[in-house]
């Protein structure tokens, strides 16, 4: 019994019952819900969640807003541009800490205090310091992912075997070379997965920035219909959240077994 | 020109010594090594034998003494060893290939190192991936030679422990280093798969005699260390015994000084088919344990006599 695989097929059956269940319980609670309020909107019945998908989709002519596609592009733009500065930072840092003694002994010790500081405590600073506009919501992503994402790389390049290195002397390997044709490809694996662990933390704190100062935006929307007690919107946004994290997951996952098809299978 | 009588320098170590704090490891090596020579380097553990190595590839340089390699290239023919450089080959024990690398990959990497810069990688991209189609095929030629021709595309965890020190071997040898160093190459191998490789090292040797007869210079000079005695003698052509059980005293030290060669003799010479039987080398093996290994015996060194 214990550790003990079971059928592939049950497994499937097994995880269709769990989501047929979830969808039975809530449609029971809001059916439940609706027999003592029948304008709840708190467990909004598959009507009302379909109105408020229909609403979140449609342009709105008055408003000259459609919500789903300003609020994916604005959050999209403001999530991407925050990782794709983290992990350029990261790896360069990384790298540089772990390849060189004096920039290890220099950003070591201030990014594992930064680490520990949660992101979102510091928002009135980063306001302070950067205004309201983009660059405050990219500070937040960066600031809370790029220090433990440095040294996540900085310790996969304190793992590299340092008899790998001096081979690659003996190759005839220049110094940018052990670091460029050696060292990356080692640990560019290794930046995956540290990426893959940061998306979640990524969109908390984005989410949060939104939802205080935001006029568009997953965090806005979601902020907004929760005080309107419109949960037809909030729920949805929140499946997409999910299916959002999901995806970027098996990206990044797919991305690494295809370009470090080496790492997977050696563990 | 040379003649028989002037053999060709491959390596000189001149009065190489060595420490760690106080604690004193090699004192004073004098060692020179002929081109085409296999020298299997044996020693009680704890004698200095990879300290000598390591000087020797470059990665630890000696506190004191200088170590000379001689090219037969003449416009670098003597030059001091200040790191790891291409003209001396390495093959560890373990992490002896990139993880990241299949097999040709692996073998290929030190031509594309020596040959290319990142800079012709990135702007001449054209260039680079035809040289590069000619690299692949020059690897896949040398892992055919140590009868790996059909595991080419193979990453090095796929690998067994023996296929992958193969090809760390072709890795050393494509690119026709002046000496190649292996530290404890074998050790951590079943019996047969270490026969096997020392067999693939005494086909090298069978090259170099083919080449002496011929007239021209050997191609492989090796140096292996090894805690194995048999394989010591069997791949080798010359035996060096580095030991910390010598006459230091008579030397006039009040001290332990580090360790230093007691031992240095020829060691038979097998061709890859003969039938391997130990017994052979009772009389050397145990020549050497008496020699090298004894506590009790001070042997006087060694490492001018040659």
């Amino acid at each position: 019994m214990i550790r003990r695989p079971i059928k592939p097929l049950t497994k499937i059956l097994l995880g269709i019952l769990s989501v047929v269940c979830l969808l039975i319980g809530y449609t029971w609670l809001s059916h439940r819900q609706h027999q003592e309020n029948p304008n709840d909107t708190t467990i909004p019945n598959w009507s009302q969640l379909a109105k408020g998908v229909e609403r979140a989709i449609t342009w709105n002519e008055r408003l000259e807003d459609r919500w789903l596609t300003d609020d994916t592009k604005a959050t999209a733009i403001r999530l991407f541009s925050g990782l794709g500065i983290a992990v350029l930072g990261s790896c360069l840092l990384g790298i540089g800490m772990g390849c060189l003694a004096p920039i290890e002994a220099f950003f070591h010790p201030p990014l594992s205090f930064l680490a520990k500081v949660p992101a979102t405590a510091v928002i009135a600073v980063f306001m302070a310091l950067v205004g309201l506009g983009m660059e405050m919501y990219i500070t937040m992503i960066v600031f809370g992912i790029l220090p433990s994402m440095a040294i996540s790389v900085f310790q996969a390049v304190k793992e590299f075997p340092e008899e790998l290195q001096y081979k690659a002397y003996t190759l005839g390997a220049s110094h940018m070379e052990v670091i460029w044709t050696i060292i990356f490809p080692y640990v560019l694996p290794k930046l995956i997965d540290a990426l893959r662990l940061m998306i979640g933390p990524a969109m908390v704190y984005l989410i949060a920035a939104e939802m205080l100062f935001g006029d568009v935006g997953f965090g806005y929307r979601i902020r907004i219909q929760s005080k309107l007690l419109n949960m037809s919107v909030v729920y949805p946004y929140l499946v997409l959240l999910a299916g959002f994290g999901f995806t970027m997951d098996y990206l990044l996952k797919t991305l690494q077994r295809k370009i470090s098809p080496w790492f997977d299978a050696r563990h | 020109m040379e003649t028989e009588s002037t053999p060709l320098l491959s390596l000189h170590c001149k009065s190489v010594s060595h420490w760690f704090g106080p604690k004193k490891v090699l004192h004073d090596i004098n060692l020179r090594i002929e081109r085409g020579q296999f020298v299997s380097l044996v020693g009680p553990s704890g004698c200095g034998k990879s300290t000598l190595l390591r000087a020797i590839v470059g990665t630890h340089l000696p506190r004191k003494g200088e170590i000379l390699t001689y090219s037969t290239n003449p416009a670098d023919a003597i030059k001091p060893v200040t790191g790891p450089g291409r003209d001396r080959g390495i093959v560890y024990q373990h992490y002896s290939l990139f993880p990241f690398l299949t097999a040709v990959e692996n073998v290929a990497l030190g031509l594309k190192l020596d040959e290319t810069s990142i800079a012709f990688r990135t702007f001449r991209w054209g260039a680079w991936r035809k040289l590069r189609k000619e690299h692949l095929k020059q690897a896949a030629e040398f892992l055919d030679r140590v009868k790996l021709g059909d595991a080419i595309h193979q990453y090095p965890h796929e690998m067994s422990g023996g296929m992958r020190q193969r090809v760390a071997i072709a890795q050393a040898l494509v690119m026709k280093p002046e000496i190649i160093l292996l530290d404890e190459p074998f050790g951590a191998l079943d019996e047969a798969t270490r026969e096997e490789l020392q067999k693939a090292l005494l086909l090298l040797y069978a090259e170099n005699e083919a080449a002496k007869k011929e007239g021209q210079a050997p191609p492989y000079t090796l140096i292996i260390v090894t805690h194995e005695l048999n394989e010591a003698i069997y791949v080798g052509d010359r035996l060096i015994g580095l030991s910390q059980y010598w006459d230091w005293k008579s030397e006039g030290h009040s001290e332990f000084p580090g360790a230093s060669i007691v031992y240095d003799k020829s060691s038979p010479v097998f061709e890859p088919h003969d039938i391997l039987e130990f017994e052979v080398f009772d009389e050397q093996r145990n020549a050497l344990r008496d020699e090298v290994f004894n506590q009790d015996r001070c042997e006087p060194r060694v490492d001018y006599s040659i």
